[in-house]
């Protein structure tokens, strides 16, 4: 490249990398000075060196590895379950959604609906007195299970989540089921191969590549859950329902711990990033 | 137009623009309710005033409820001054404290609120802010189905008999101003379908158990009406005491006996009022705002000609309500303090506190200021009488922590009556919580 092309360039360049600089690196430095230092909001502009001391209170914190087996047992739970049933639905529906590809628009439109939009619809629909779903268990059944009591809750949270997700694993995949070439089915089906051996055999491999990028991405949507649960239960009875995001937050905002909410979500941050890596590294090998 | 011109020219501008930003007191306000509207029409009042120069007129300004407090704590800590004036509520006035100056009441602030109200507002015997709201809780109950328990004697010896089984002794119902909270606990008993299959309603009560720090605030006056409190005069931590032992359990006993919705762990006021105008519940301690909808015929059909308040239940210590108050104290780093203080003055007189309660607010009022509205806001002449006679603020509840006490106990209170951790760990957690907390 010429000089006077590279000058353009960085000159043309220049403003993006600015704003990056503004947006991501100034706070992402400054989250690792309060990472490392006593800080409350009074003290937000003199915070005081605290080395890795709130590293060591988060992982020494009961809460914080209960909120993280909550956000790690959410994720895979949800996870498997909308792809489960996201992927029953691509090739149970395959027919219709073939004959039919607008109703693919219908199934899908949970997904547009915002996440807190959503838990605050669903604190109407399971009230007792005003919830149709419960009014309607009365009216069947002259009873209702308590929906969020303390043994429910995590049930419902999972089934709310599952049921606004599994749409995206529907589409994922039925994408992928309608990229298969038909050339292979009838030659299945031509070699006399049943149904199941061949869905099971021939469709299933060639979208295990999906499978995978759709359990990778509902899992991490799943770990880092906030919205819809603050906005149901908040942190639920005795803690119950507290993501790690929820845990971040908390202990930012209402516990005024800004050091180690800001160390936590570092770590949080270090794990994921070690996920991501290695997932880039399957799905290129897999590539490969 | 040469360059110098044109940079004069925005410098005017400039200075022209930041004048008129200075030519106010904004005031952050409480949004979205009666607070807001009532806030509205005092504003116009004080800016309609002859001696209020125009740089000293109000300019009121609103940002979202949700999460109002976070938001205000972020820009306070940020030193904003953005506003001049901004809200302040009793259990965070520690936390803002830092961020404020302390302000001059008139004269006549003593007469119009009274100590006990004018106390929402203080932190270290410093008033940091001018009383606009006060908030306590009365126990709604249906008067028809009390009327009828009281009337019946095959009632009566149901009654004595569920009393018995669930509390210990046989009890006889009393009406609500009588009650203490085993009468409370008795009463919602008999009104539960799951004990008393007569029950005409389904549920005795309704508690709001959510893990919230507003719904300890309606649960605290029962451990308090046993002599609970945070700390005593010497700065130990009380809260391990059979008051809230008393009272934890008694919660538990009626949520796993059936008598609040199973679905209470997650219910707090909407979710409380949604249960009560159903027509299922027979009484409920709530907050004092909810008086306009209960009472009120459209917004609750069934049940409002039969809904009646008074104070809340009484103990061995007598009767307890949690208060607090919103008000309006001054930024530290306001760009206009003298307005500011002007203004809160003023809003601390008699006619600013008539004129606000007139236009929909829920000043706590004494004396004259209370009569000149009794006839048309009837529901806040038993605001003033129970703040002075029962009101309550736990020792170290205005203090910087207050609010994470509040989260804390939250948190240890509810995984209590979810049934996760047993009454002994509850109360050992939360002390050692709270002793950390409220350490200075």
């Amino acid at each position: 490249m010429t000089r006077p092309a590279r000058l353009e360039n960085a000159i043309l360049t220049a403003p993006l990398v600015v704003f990056l600089l503004l947006l991501l690196g100034f706070p992402t430095i400054l989250d690792l000075v309060y990472a490392v230092s006593e800080v409350r909001f009074e003290t937000l502009r003199s915070p005081s060196f605290a080395g890795l001391s709130n590293f060591t209170a988060v992982l020494g914190d009961p809460e914080f590895w209960r909120a993280t087996w909550f956000s790690l047992r959410f994720a895979i739970v949800t996870a498997l379950a909308e792809c489960a049933l996201g992927l029953f639905l691509a090739v149970y529906l395959a027919p219709l959604l073939r004959r039919a590809p607008w109703l693919l628009a219908i199934l899908i439109m949970p997904m547009i609906v915002a996440p807190a939009m959503m838990g605050l619809m669903y604190r109407l629909v399971l009230h007792e007195f005003i919830g149709p779903l419960p009014n309607l268990l009365y009216a069947w059944f002259g009873t209702s299970p308590g929906f969020l009591t303390a043994q429910n809750v995590f049930t419902t949270i999972v089934v709310i989540e599952t049921l606004q997700w599994t749409p995206f694993a529907l589409l994922l995949f039925h994408m992928a089921y309608q990229s298969i070439p038909e050339d292979i089915r009838e030659a299945a089906a031509v070699d006399g191969t049943r149904s199941w051996r061949l869905l099971t055999r021939i469709e299933l491999p060639l979208m295990l590549p999906t499978i995978g990028v759709a359990l990778f991405v509902r899992f991490i949507d799943g770990f880092r859950v906030f919205d819809n649960i603050w906005t149901l239960t908040g942190t639920g009875p005795g803690g119950s329902t507290t993501s790690l995001a929820i845990y971040i937050y908390v202990a930012f905002f209402r516990a005024g711990e800004i050091g180690e909410a800001v160390a936590a979500s570092i770590m949080l941050f270090g794990a994921a990033f070690v996920l991501l890596f290695a997932a880039a590294r399957w799905s290129t090998r897999g590539v490969r | 137009m040469t360059i110098r011109q044109t940079m004069i020219g925005i410098a005017g501008l400039t200075a022209l623009c930041a004048g008129s930003v200075n030519a106010e007191v904004t005031v952050l306000g409480w949004p979205g309710g009666p607070e807001e509207e009532a806030l509205r029409v005092v504003a116009e009042i004080y800016n309609a005033r002859p001696e209020v120069a125009e740089e000293d007129r109000v300019d009121l300004l609103f940002f979202g409820r949700d999460g109002f407090f976070d938001k205000l704590q972020a820009d306070l800590a940020a030193g904003s001054d953005a506003f001049d004036v901004n809200l302040l509520a009793t259990y965070s006035i520690g936390r803002y404290a830092p961020y404020m100056e302390p302000v001059e009441l008139s004269d006549q602030a003593e007469d119009v609120f009274g100590e006990t109200v004018l106390s929402t507002m203080r932190f270290e015997d410093t008033q940091y802010g001018v009383p606009t709201d006060l908030s306590m809780h009365f126990l709604f109950y249906r008067q028809d189905l009390i009327d009828a328990l009281l009337a019946d004697d095959t009632a009566r010896e149901t009654y004595a008999t569920i009393s018995e089984e669930y509390l210990g002794e046989a009890m006889e119902p009393v009406a609500p101003d009588e009650m203490t909270w085993r009468d409370f606990a008795a009463t919602a008993l008999y009104f539960t379908a799951a004990v008393n299959p007569d029950s005409p309603v389904r549920y005795g009560t309704v508690l709001q158990m959510k893990n919230l720090l507003f719904n300890i605030m309606v649960f605290q006056s029962l451990p308090r009406a046993y002599g609970g409190d945070w700390m005593d005069d010497e700065g130990n931590i009380t809260v391990d005491s059979d008051a809230y032992r008393e009272g934890l359990e008694l919660y538990k006993l009626l949520y796993d006996a059936g008598a609040t919705p199973p679905d209470s762990l997650s219910y707090e006021f909407p979710e409380a009022n949604a249960a009560f105008t159903s027509g299922q519940v027979a009484m409920m301690v709530q907050w004092s705002g909810a008086a306009g909808a209960l009472l009120d015929t459209d917004a609750a059909p069934v049940t409002a000609e039969a809904t009646r308040s008074v104070a809340p239940p009484a103990g061995p210590e007598g009767r307890f309500t949690h208060i607090h108050g919103l008000g309006l104290g001054l930024n530290a780093n306001a760009q206009n303090p003298e307005g500011a203080k002007a203004f809160l003055e003023w809003l601390s007189t008699e006619e600013a506190a008539v004129e606000y309660a007139r236009a929909g607010g829920a000043p706590g009022l004494t004396g004259t200021a209370i009569e000149a509205v009794a006839e048309e806001r009837p529901d806040l002449v038993p605001l003033g009488e129970y703040a002075s006679d029962y009101g309550y603020v736990m020792t170290g509840a205005t203090g910087a922590n207050a609010l994470s006490v509040y989260e804390l106990q939250a948190r240890e209170f509810t995984g209590y009556w979810g049934g996760s951790q047993d009454l002994d760990a509850t109360l050992s957690a939360t002390a050692d919580g709270m002793a950390d907390l409220l350490k200075d």
